[in-house]
């Protein structure tokens, strides 16, 4: 019989429980970047640099050098090792308060700089770990402890749109919007996050992915209830879509 | 072959690292530190490094802290504001027990400071800018030699106890120009196998993580515990100073940096008067040279802390006499001329000798 484990090689661990909450969207991403990291065969030379909240965990469920950077600081640090071990395959994994809150400045010169490196930025429209707070990609109206009568944009500003912030930079190689709230979007995002990092392989340029996800806990919602606000809510301001692919033009697609 | 050169001692300090085996360094524009990254993007690429300018000190810092993730050292360089913005990268390198080169040259402050050389900065060096309990392995050389000198040094303490290393030179001495003796191109970064704790893929190992922030794990005290063994070590091993007339003097002034370096002019002067002037200049700040003050001879009446500061390490100075000596404190930070002159530093002297 085939397990878990002949599937998913060493890259993803069994051997412990996850410290997601049940439901959550980031146990399915990083699945999928194990996933890549396991069919790519780069598994040994892969490191992988987290931020700070939920998804700073994801390192624990996988089996490759790691670091846990400072608040928003992962692509900075993401660069300095690539740098030092240009051959190496790194990327950062980063929630939305960590990327587009206190990283916003790291995130958007990363990709500026166009040096090969991934990020994948998992957006759940709310600061999971310290508890339900608004982050900067809170649609509006969404409840949350810190906008407790929904998002006012007069008030609290647009949600953030990252890859569209990116989209104009020359450095950046592969740029998409993905979604884990149903299987056919699964299956585009496995696609997405597998070309960020054949294109880091290349070195095309900067790969990012940004990948809506429900956070059943910080919008106090049942795990149900979630995935469908943020197909239907959520997604209705953040559009999945691949914005650019220059791995289309490299020759072999 | 050793090597004169006439340079700035930003310069000095660029050119040291490059001939101990530094290839990198991250760096951002900040007046007067800027020449080093000026120098660095020149002469780096001529042997195989580069020097990587980020959009702001918390990015250096962090590329600083992401290069030497995978066992290489790299280096940095800024000024008073710019190291500011960096403290939470240091503390962290600190904590994750990585290890690299800083220098600051030090500017007046607080607030953004202005451009001006002092020795502001001290507190923020030597008691650490961040939070937690962490420490800066500081040196403090007082010309563009001792830079070249101690650069070696500050490479294998850097290496040895994986721990940030900071020179701080005031921006006075950092715009200095003058002759530097450079010995013989080595790397001192080769001289140790980082092999056993780099994070370099699993390859040839299996999985290392690199995880600062969970001391409420089981692993959490025992590295706390480690590194306050370590720090204790530093501070037993490393102590370096300078001194010179202690063993009779009356009053005894104790200076790092540029009035360290002055330290030599005043007690020769006085000296030559017949008057009993000894000196001590620290040249680690952290650890601090306690050892110095341990054995002041009896003859010591008071001594002269003489800092571009309003008074940061003549706190440290007073920690180490304990009591036992009458310690007095001169200072200046600010104005056109943001140093304590010769003759300030003979006039408070001699008020000390006469027992004013
Ligand atoms: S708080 Fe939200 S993002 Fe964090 S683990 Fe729980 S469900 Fe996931």
């Amino acid at each position: 019989m085939q397990t878990l484990a002949d599937y998913y090689g060493k890259t993803l661990k069994f051997d412990k429980l996850t410290s997601y909450c049940p439901g959550c969207g980031h146990g399915i991403v990083t699945r999928l970047v194990a996933e890549t990291i396991e069919s790519m065969g780069i598994r040994e030379k892969t490191m992988s640099v987290v931020g700070i909240g939920c998804g700073g965990f994801s390192h624990h469920y996988l089996e490759v050098d790691a670091i846990e950077a400072i608040h928003g600081r992962a692509p900075a640090t993401a660069i300095g090792y690539k740098i030092a071990m240009p051959d190496h395959v790194v990327f950062t994994y980063q929630g939305d308060g960590d990327t587009s809150a206190i990283g916003l400045h790291e995130i958007m010169h990363a990709a500026n700089r166009g040096m090969p490196i991934t990020c994948i930025m998992v957006n759940n429209s709310v600061f999971g770990m310290t508890g339900g707070q608004m982050s900067p990609t809170t649609i509006p109206g969404q409840v949350t402890t810190t906008t407790t009568k929904g998002r006012d944009v007069h008030i609290h500003g647009y949600p953030l749109l990252v890859p569209e912030m990116m989209r104009a930079m020359k450095g950046v190689a592969y740029l998409a919007r993905e979604t884990v709230v149903d299987v056919k979007s699964i299956n585009r995002a496995a696609k997405s996050i597998r070309n960020a990092f054949e294109c880091q392989v290349k070195g095309l340029g900067f790969a990012f992915v940004e990948v809506i996800s429900p956070c059943p806990t910080g919008l106090h919602l049942s795990v149900p209830d979630a995935y469908a606000y943020a197909a239907k809510e959520t997604l209705s301001y953040f559009k999945p879509q691949v914005f650019k692919n220059e791995l289309e033009k490299s020759d072999e697609v | 072959m050793k090597e004169t050169l006439f340079l700035k001692n930003t310069e000095a300090f660029a050119e040291s690292m490059i001939r101990c085996g530094i290839r990198c360094h991250f760096a951002y524009p900040i007046t007067p530190a800027t020449d080093v990254m000026k120098y660095t993007s020149r002469m780096l690429p001529e042997v195989g490094g580069r020097m990587v300018q980020m959009e702001s000190e918390l990015a250096v810092s962090n590329a600083l802290a992401g290069y030497a993730c995978a066992g290489k050292l790299g280096a940095t360089s800024s000024s008073g504001p710019g190291m500011t913005l960096m403290q939470e990268a240091i503390g962290f390198m600190a904590a994750g027990e990585l290890p690299c080169i800083m220098l600051d040259a030090m500017r007046v402050g607080p607030g953004d400071g202005d451009i001006i050389g002092a020795q502001s900065t001290y507190f923020q060096a030597t008691r650490g800018g961040g939070h937690g309990d962490y420490r800066v392995i500081v040196l403090a050389p007082s010309c563009g030699q001792e830079i070249a000198e101690l650069m070696p040094q500050g490479i294998k303490l850097a290496l040895t106890y994986r721990n940030p290393v900071l020179f701080v030179v005031d921006g006075v001495t950092c715009q200095m120009t003058e002759t530097t003796t450079f010995d013989e191109p080595y790397d001192y970064t080769a001289d140790f196998d980082t092999s056993d704790w780099a994070y370099t893929g699993t390859a040839d190992h299996p999985k290392r993580f690199l995880l600062t922030g969970s001391y409420t794990h089981e692993q959490g005290y025992e590295m706390n515990e480690r590194m306050r063994r370590k720090y204790a070590e530093i501070a037993e091993k490393e102590q370096m100073w300078e001194q010179e007339e202690v063993d009779d003097a009356e009053v005894l002034v104790v200076a790092f940096g540029i009035h360290g370096r002055m330290c030599k002019d005043l007690v020769e002067s006085f000296r030559a008067q017949g008057k009993r002037v000894g000196f001590i200049r620290p040249i680690t700040l952290w650890p601090f040279p306690n050892k110095a003050f341990e054995n002041i001879p009896a003859s010591v009446k008071s001594i002269l802390v003489v800092e571009m500061n309003h008074g940061q390490m003549v706190d440290d100075v007073r920690l180490a006499v304990n009591g036992r000596v009458p310690v007095h404190f001169l200072g200046k930070t600010g104005g056109d001329i943001p140093m304590c002159t010769l003759a300030d530093m003979t006039r408070e002297a001699s008020k000390l000798l006469e027992g004013e």
